[in-house]
This record gives structure tokens, sequence and C-alpha cells, in this order.
């Protein structure tokens, strides 16, 4: 029962009701961050320990919380936690973390951890919680990751900032600007859900009123689409 | 809600301000303490940044570790500064670390988005180019971004200034540097920067040299 709950959490995020291509959550991070790999992975890796913590913390605290200032109280957790990614980067990985600049600090703004805390955390139980917030992280990552790769081998010609492409390659300048992050995103969700989802619409659908008790994932609108 | 539950309500407001007040204190308090046990780290790998910025442009071997960087910074380099401590321009100093051997400024502008913020290396005629090292930048990764190449940075030892631009892959010759495809406003930003700070600079070491004597 309750490693099902957990499966079930796990597949809902990263699979059928993904936040970047289903509920097209956290875009404005997907546009900015994904023209190089090496700062998508880092940006990543932030706003995976965030949306997991501050779900955890928020389920931790979610019988305390007066709903009146349950945002306010939300928004000063996940506040806490970048403030920490922030300060932890500057330290230890000073380098990236100058590559990064404001980014880091605009994870704050990323909907998905607010809608995961908004929409699931205050209704269920920590370490399931835990996992959920991991989880959107990593379905969020993995779209960042394959759209970051197309976007630095095609405007740039390299990975990992090693040229891969030999000089005959002509970068696509429109790659690195957002514009390029538009039409690679619109392209990954076409392809996505034309060969992987078709038949699952209904089923995707059924699922995500069904988790409505466990959290209904299609409340996230709650926190705002940003 | 209603009016026999009054006191209750009064309660609940009373424990939803202790709330936010004691969980932005907890929490303040959480983050102040990290803050204080990395303060020095941080600020540690900020000056290294200038120094290793300062060594780079001198056109001086830049040590890998944190501590030899600092060790020859100490040893080569010396800072000039105005009164109220801000750094107006660095000497660096002959291998013995007794001759003047050049110079090196710290230039900052307008970029394309925001602040550009630079050290430049310049010899002894105030004219020619050690070096530059971008430190601070917010331009489009990518594309302005790439002043930060070794390529754009490079490209500048031994030119003289004032600058203009050729297109990126161009021969560039004595007082010219190669732009970057696709950052025209970020190259020019930069040319017109170094033309207008590093004018400046000459003025400000000239004074400070003739006031030393």
């Amino acid at each position: 029962m309750n490693s099902y709950k957990f499966r079930q959490v796990i597949k809902e995020n990263v699979g059928i009701n993904n936040p970047v291509f289903v509920q097209i959550l956290g875009i404005c991070s997907t546009l900015a961050v994904t023209n190089v790999l090496k700062n998508t992975v880092v940006m990543c890796a932030g706003l995976v320990f965030v949306t997991g913590l501050s779900n955890l913390t928020v389920s931790l605290l979610r019988k305390y919380i007066p709903g009146r200032i349950r945002m306010m109280v939300e928004t000063l957790i996940i506040a806490a936690y970048v403030i920490i990614v922030d300060v932890v980067l500057k330290a230890f990985i000073p380098d990236i973390s100058r590559q990064l600049g404001p980014y880091v600090g605009l994870i704050i703004t990323n909907c998905i951890i607010m809608g995961r805390a908004e929409a699931f955390a205050l209704s269920n139980p920590p370490a399931l919680s835990l996992v959920d917030g991991l989880s959107s992280g990593l379905g969020y990552t993995y779209v960042l990751l394959i759209i970051a790769f197309l976007r630095e081998l095609l405007g740039t010609g390299s990975i990992w900032g090693f040229r891969v492409l030999g000089d005959w390659w002509t970068n696509w300048n429109i790659m690195i600007m957002a514009p390029g992050a538009f039409f690679m995103l619109a392209l990954f969700i076409w392809v996505v859900k034309g060969n992987f989802m078709k038949e699952k619409q209904g089923a995707a659908a059924a699922g995500a009123s069904r988790a409505g008790s466990a959290g209904a994932p299609q409340t996230a609108s709650a926190g705002g689409k940003s | 809600m209603s009016d026999q539950k009054k006191p209750s309500k009064l309660r609940r407001s009373l424990f939803t301000i202790f709330f936010m007040f004691a969980v932005t204190f907890v929490f303040i308090a959480v983050l102040s303490l990290i803050y204080v046990l990395t303060q020095d780290t941080i600020r540690l790998n900020e000056s290294l940044v200038v120094k290793r910025s300062v060594l780079y442009v001198a056109g001086l071997e830049v040590p890998q570790t944190g501590i030899e960087a600092d060790a020859s910074y100490q040893e080569r380099v010396e800072e000039v500064k105005n009164e109220d401590g801000e750094v107006l321009y660095y000497e660096i100093l002959d291998p013995a670390g007794e001759q003047l051997q050049s110079y090196v400024v710290p230039v900052l502008g307008a970029g394309l988005w925001g602040e550009i913020e630079s050290v430049v290396g310049v010899e002894k005629d105030l004219k020619t180019l050690t070096g530059i090292e971008f430190i601070k930048q917010n331009e489009t990764p990518g594309l302005g971004g790439r002043i930060t190449e070794s390529w754009f940075k490079e490209q500048f030892r031994g030119k003289r200034w004032p600058l203009s631009v050729v297109p990126e892959g161009d021969p560039a010759g004595d007082q010219e540097f190669q732009a970057i495809t696709g950052a025209t406003n970020t190259t020019i930003a930069v040319r017109s920067i170094l033309n207008e700070r590093l004018a400046r600079a000459e003025e400000v070491i000239q004074v400070s040299e003739q006031e030393r004597q």
C-alpha cells in the first residue's frame, strides 16, 4: 500500500503529470538556464534540493500552519532553502556560482516548488512529501537536461563546453537565446505527447482526478504559473 | 466565526501572529548561522577571484591553489589606494619585487544587461595592454557572455588603445580586436568602456606618480 503510493507519486511526477511538459510549470527557468549544460545541471541540483526539503518541511509543519498564512510560511521556507543553496554554491563552487549569477536566487520563483508545497505537502505525510518533491525535481531535471543538451549542441557546437562538432558546423545563435528554448520546448512537448502519451491521454486525466485525494496536481496552478 | 466563538477567534489570530513570528525567527537564526559559518570562505573566494585576475592580466603565472596565488600576489602586486581605501590601480613589480614593471587598472562600465567589471593590465607607457579579465558580467550567456572565453581575452595582449573593432575571425591590427558574432552591443560596450576608462586611468596614474615624487 505504502510503497504503491510512493511508486505512484514518482510515476506521476516523472511521467504522466510531469511538471514541465504536462503541467507547463517552471517555464521561465526552462527558458533561461538551458543554453549551457553545465549551468543547467547545477540549477537542477539546486531545484531538487529545494523542492525536496521545502516539501518535507511544509509537510512536517502542515498540522500547525494556520490556513490564512500558509502561503507566507511556504514562501519563507522556500526562500530559506534557496538562500542556503546560494550561500553553499558561493562558498564551495564559486566559479559556477559566478556563472549562474542571479539564476540561483530565481529558483524561488519556480512555481513547481510552491505548487508542490501547496498542492501536495500540505495534505500528505512527510516521507511521501519528500519523495514527491524530489521526484518533481527529477521530472523537471531530465526535461531540462535534454533541452539544454540539444540547445548547447546546436547553438555552440559543443557539449559541456567541449567542442564536439567540427569547424563545418555553423552555430545556430537563436538556440542560445530565449526564443530557441521556446522552439525546443515546443518540439519536445510535441514529440513526447505525440509518441508516448497518445493512448494515455484518458489515463492521465483519470490519474489527475484520482490523485485529488492525495494532493491534486491540477491545483498546482494555485501556486501561480511562472 | 459566530459571535460566541469570539475568544477562540482572538486566540487563533494571536496564534497566527505568534506562529509567523516563530517560524521567521527560527529560519533567520538558521540562515544567520550558515552565513556566519561561510562568510570567511566566501570573502576569501571573492578576494581570490580579484587576485587571480590581477596576476592573469599582468601576464604572470597564476598558481592553481589559493594559498600560492595569494603568496605570489603579495610578492608581485602593490595596491595603490585613495583616501577611502578603494583600490585606484595596482602596481606590478618585477620578479625581484622592487622595480615597477607594469600596471593593472580596474575597469568598469555599462554592458548590455548590467555592469561589466574587469581588470586590465597596461605597460609602463600606459598605452599597451598586457591582458584583460572580466570579473563580473551579466551579458547574454552564449553570446555576449563569450567575452569570458579565452580567445577573446587573449587577443588583447599587446594591443594599444584607443581600440576599434573588426568582425570575428578577421585579422586584427595593432589597435583592433575581434568582435563576437551576434553580440554587437556587448562588443561595442567593451570597446567604449576600455577606451574611456583607460584614458581616465592614464590620468589617475600620472597624477599619483607625480604626487609621490
